[in-house]
């Protein structure tokens, strides 16, 4: 018995090792992607007259192109715009490009690949991709007394660019500098600290 | 002295001193069903009478389900003014801040807790609790805490438990008193009572005013924590005993508040805005008690109530109206109890009756109104003297919701003459309550909008023929069909009584409780906020333990401890938990980790840990009484800081905390009395947590009592 456990082992040691040895031969070295921060990306939603309820300020989407790593304008390549708290994507009823995108329940590290194309949505008169609502999409509103508004841990965006590549995003505060105690009556908010990563070789690996 | 008949009360003081001592609600215990159809003043009573758990008078010391006794003696010792301050320091409650000040039972919001006066329902919940301070406590003779469901009894809102307040019934002696107590925060409070009879007749009368100042824990911000207040509350009662078999009686009680409102609404700079926000809550019960036979009583029951807020906010700089707004609600009930004694072992309670509903406020469309018919019915039954068993049953129909049925079975066993056993298990439900059904709200800055789930189908068009609607994500028909928030409960308690003078009882507690009502996202609009109605959606737990001890430490000295450990969770919370479907965002760092289920620590605002120690001095000879009174809570939730919507680190917890509060009472002359005390003595303040500490408070009390036997009266 014991001799026998003792040449399983050893056979099953050596089958390990070579599997790894393989694996790591045959893999071409692809530097681990660089996982980016953008801070305070500053996206006013339209200003609301508080007895009447209408805007009286309408004010414009912040563009954010993931492959520069800056805001751009309309006119150019964008991928994810930004408004008070909606996100809309280069498709559909919202721009001209091929993005989508789809919320993933996870942690950031552990969502290495962009979900299948089928599982992509698009901005459309049925709903945003990344829906619009507490806790319905990234963000949960506290309410009354505190009006927080606060990305719901663990949930992250998969994003395909406006000209279909993959990217992941997390979106980390609403309020500028990312406070760790935000008071909504104090900082500015609609001002978003997300990090993301941006895969450029068309890819779904997301490692 | 406790409020038992006057003239009882010497005799008394004659053959048993001692009891006098008693102000622990845990006393001899028979163990033996007493319900009989007796006048509400039996011969000698030195053991307490509860009405709540059972409908009928029934022995402390005999019950099935956990009653919690708090005499008039105990309230007086405490020097309190108002409800919210006796029911604080009893063990298992704790206050809750939300729209007023309400109390959570075995872990339940302060919604689920019925609050009744002289067995009839309060009403005026705008959202939710029922502020506990409307209630002034000075012609209280008892207050009365059955925990667990009594929905069996009562029907909705009789989730958690219920707390009956029974106030001074007239009495044959003339009698009066008059209460004048001062205090910290320019707190002033001045009541008085008289009561007489005469032949057939007898009345009594209660006048009560409260006023304070208020307080502020944060100056530089506009608005006080408490804005001043004043509030009269009048109480009349009149009995009326045509023969031996026929009595009726009428009370009535009114309660008004006007509090100054001042709040700054400018989100860059300052703007101001303030008011009056008045509310007032009147009631009206007439009953007729015939007694049949002498083993058959009816009582017919006529009860009216209303309640009503209204405020009016004006922009300080210009007076222009910021906003008003008003809340009414009507509440009227008709209803038969029958009684029926039918031998040593069998006792019958039968009930039948109807509620309704009215109510009309800021935010409704127009006035809505509900009804229900109800009937009821329990089974006392004491096979032998050691054990009774007690089934309940009440089926409740309501025009909106549909039909509730909610059992309930309880029994008792006096196993040694030391040593009772008692267990339940019973059904509580909560009614969908007229905002979850009738609201008809939009949030003109924000933009969303949130209906009641009978309002939704035409809110929901109206938006859309205006253009506002992109989508609707579910069902709206589904939503008609709200249910009542329901529980199934089980209580197992241990009672023991030791010669040594040592009581403690024990009580092992779980609410399973389904189908409660939240929230949920009905459509999208064009602005791209959300229209919201209620759905039933939750499932949680309570689960735990209460322990209550009294022990006479020297003749004069009573020691009190009070203690329960509390558990209440999530359902979904625990499932997604468990799957690895929580995460939390470090808020320093934002890196955000996968949550333990271990790192759970339940439902905000229930602390798992509450103590209690309270101290009684009482010397009889010298008219002295003196008490030191220490509350603890454990820590609590307070707000979620790590973006996953749940209590799970440190950082989310108000540190707990003890009050002490000590009182010292002396007899001046007859019985004119003085009390001192301080509330809170070591000045326990949290100005942001928890705001409705206000810190050390000191009062002094003047009260005098008199009271001249009527000769030659039967009872």
């Amino acid at each position: 018995m014991t001799r026998f456990s003792l040449i399983f082992l050893m056979v099953a040691g050596v089958l390990l090792t070579c599997t790894a040895c393989k694996k790591e031969a045959s893999e071409t070295v692809i530097p681990p992607l660089e996982t980016k921060t953008h801070k305070n990306l500053a996206a006013p939603g339209d200003v609301v007259d508080r007895a009447t309820g209408k805007v009286i300020q309408e004010n414009p989407y912040v563009y954010f192109s993931l492959e520069k790593g800056t805001t751009v304008s309309k006119s150019e390549n964008w991928d994810i715009g930004f408004k008070g708290t909606s996100i809309i994507f280069n498709s559909g009823i919202s721009g001209s490009g091929q993005a989508g995108a789809v919320i993933k329940t996870g942690v950031f590290e552990e969502l290495t690949t962009a979900p299948e194309s089928e599982e992509f949505r698009q901005d459309s008169n049925e709903g945003l991709a990344v829906p619009a609502g507490s806790n319905n999409g990234w963000y949960n509103y506290a309410g009354p007394p505190s009006h927080l508004i606060t990305p719901i841990a663990g949930k992250v965006i998969m994003v395909k660019t406006f000209d279909g590549k993959y990217a992941k995003v997390e979106i980390l505060s609403y309020y500028k500098d990312a406070p760790a105690t935000p008071d909504a009556f104090k900082d500015q908010s609609a001002t978003y600290t997300f990090r993301y990563m941006y895969q450029a070789d068309g890819s779904k690996n997301l490692k | 002295m406790q409020r038992l008949s006057d003239k009882h009360k010497l005799r008394i003081t004659m053959k048993n001193a001692a009891t006098l001592f008693i102000i622990t609600c845990i006393t001899v215990s028979y163990g033996y069903s007493q319900a009989r159809l007796t006048d509400s003043i039996a011969a000698v009573k030195l053991e307490e009478v509860v009405v709540t758990a059972t409908r009928t008078e029934k022995q402390l010391g005999t019950l099935t389900t956990p009653v919690t006794l708090i005499t008039q003696k105990q309230i007086k010792a405490l020097g309190a003014v108002r409800l919210t301050e006796v029911l604080q320091e009893q063990t298992g409650l704790a206050i809750n801040n939300d729209h007023g000040q309400g109390i959570q039972m075995q872990g339940f919001d302060a919604d689920y807790t019925l609050i009744m006066i002289d067995g009839e329902p309060l009403i005026g919940r705008t959202a939710g609790t029922l502020a506990l301070s409307r209630i002034a406590v000075n012609n209280i003779k008892q207050i009365e805490i059955v925990k667990g469901p009594s929905s069996s009894l009562y029907g909705s809102e009789a989730l958690a438990g219920v707390i009956n307040i029974i106030t001074h019934q007239p009495k044959d002696d003339l009698n009066g008193g008059v209460n004048v107590q001062y205090g910290a925060n320019q707190t002033f409070n001045v009541n008085g009572k008289v009561g007489f009879r005469h032949k057939k007749l007898a009345v009594s009368l209660f006048a009560d005013s409260y006023q304070s100042a208020g307080y502020d824990l944060t100056p530089t911000m506009e608005g006080a924590t408490v804005e001043p207040f004043r509030n009269h509350t009048f109480q009349a009662k009149l009995q009326y005993k045509l023969n031996p078999k026929f009595k009726f009686s009428l009370s009535g009680r009114y309660f008004g508040e006007s509090q100054q409102q001042k709040a700054n609404i400018g989100s860059n700079s300052p703007v101001i805005v303030s008011g009056d926000g008045t509310q007032t809550d009147m009631n009206i019960h007439a009953v007729a008690e015939h007694k049949l036979t002498p083993n058959v009583q009816f009582k017919y029951k006529l009860y009216h109530t209303q309640y009503s807020t209204r405020s009016l906010l004006r922009y300080e700089q210009d007076q222009s109206v910021y906003d008003e707004s008003f809340f009414k609600q009507k509440f009227s009930r008709p209803e038969v109890v029958a009684n029926y004694y039918i031998n040593k072992q069998h006792f019958l309670t039968l009930g039948i009756g109807s509620t309704l509903e009215s109510v009309e406020a800021t935010r409704y469309t127009t006035q809505q109104r509900f009804s229900t018919l109800y009937a009821f019915g329990q089974h006392e039954w004491t096979p032998i003297k050691k054990l009774s068993v007690i089934t309940g049953l009440r089926f409740d129909q309501h025009s909106v919701y549909g039909n509730q049925v909610s059992p309930k079975l309880s029994a008792r066993f006096q196993a040694l003459p030391w040593l009772a056993v008692r267990g339940s298990a019973g059904v509580g439900f909560k009614a969908p309550d007229f905002r979850q059904l009738y609201l008809n709200f939009s949030n003109a800055v924000a933009g969303y909008s949130v209906f009641g789930t009978q309002a939704l189908a035409t809110g929901i068009e109206q938006l859309n023929s205006a253009g506002q609607i992109s989508a609707v994500f579910a069902d709206i028909s589904q939503f008609q069909d709200l249910k009542p928030e329901s529980s199934i409960a089980y209580n197992i308690g241990i009672e023991t009584r030791w010669k040594s003078g040592l009581n403690t009882s024990i009580n092992f507690f779980r609410n399973d409780v389904q189908n409660l009502i939240e929230t949920q996202i009905v459509a999208r609009k064009t602005n791209s906020q959300s229209v919201f109605s209620y759905a039933n959606l939750r499932e949680v737990f309570t689960q735990g333990v209460e322990f209550n001890g009294s022990y006479r430490l020297f003749k004069n000295v009573k020691l009190m401890a009070g203690y329960q450990y509390l558990i209440a969770k999530d359902k979904s919370v625990v499932d997604q938990l468990n799957n690895g479907e929580v995460f939390k965002r470090d808020p320093q760092t934002l890196v955000t980790t996968r949550v333990r289920p271990a790192e759970y620590g339940g439902l905000f605002n229930r602390s798992r840990h509450m103590w209690n120690v309270r101290l009684f001095y009482e010397h009889l000879r010298k008219g002295f009484n003196a008490s030191l009174r220490g509350i603890y809570r454990g820590r609590y939730g307070l707000a979620d800081m790590n973006n996953n919507q749940i209590l799970d680190t440190d950082n989310e917890y108000v540190a707990g905390y003890w009050l002490w509060n000590a009182s010292l009472s002396q007899r001046l002359y007859k019985e004119l009395r003085a009390q001192i005390g301080v509330d809170n003595l070591f000045g326990f303040k949290n100005a942001t947590e928890i705001p409705g500490i206000a810190g050390r408070l000191w009062y002094i009390r003047v009260s005098y009592q008199w009271q001249k036997s009527a000769p030659g009266k039967t009872l």
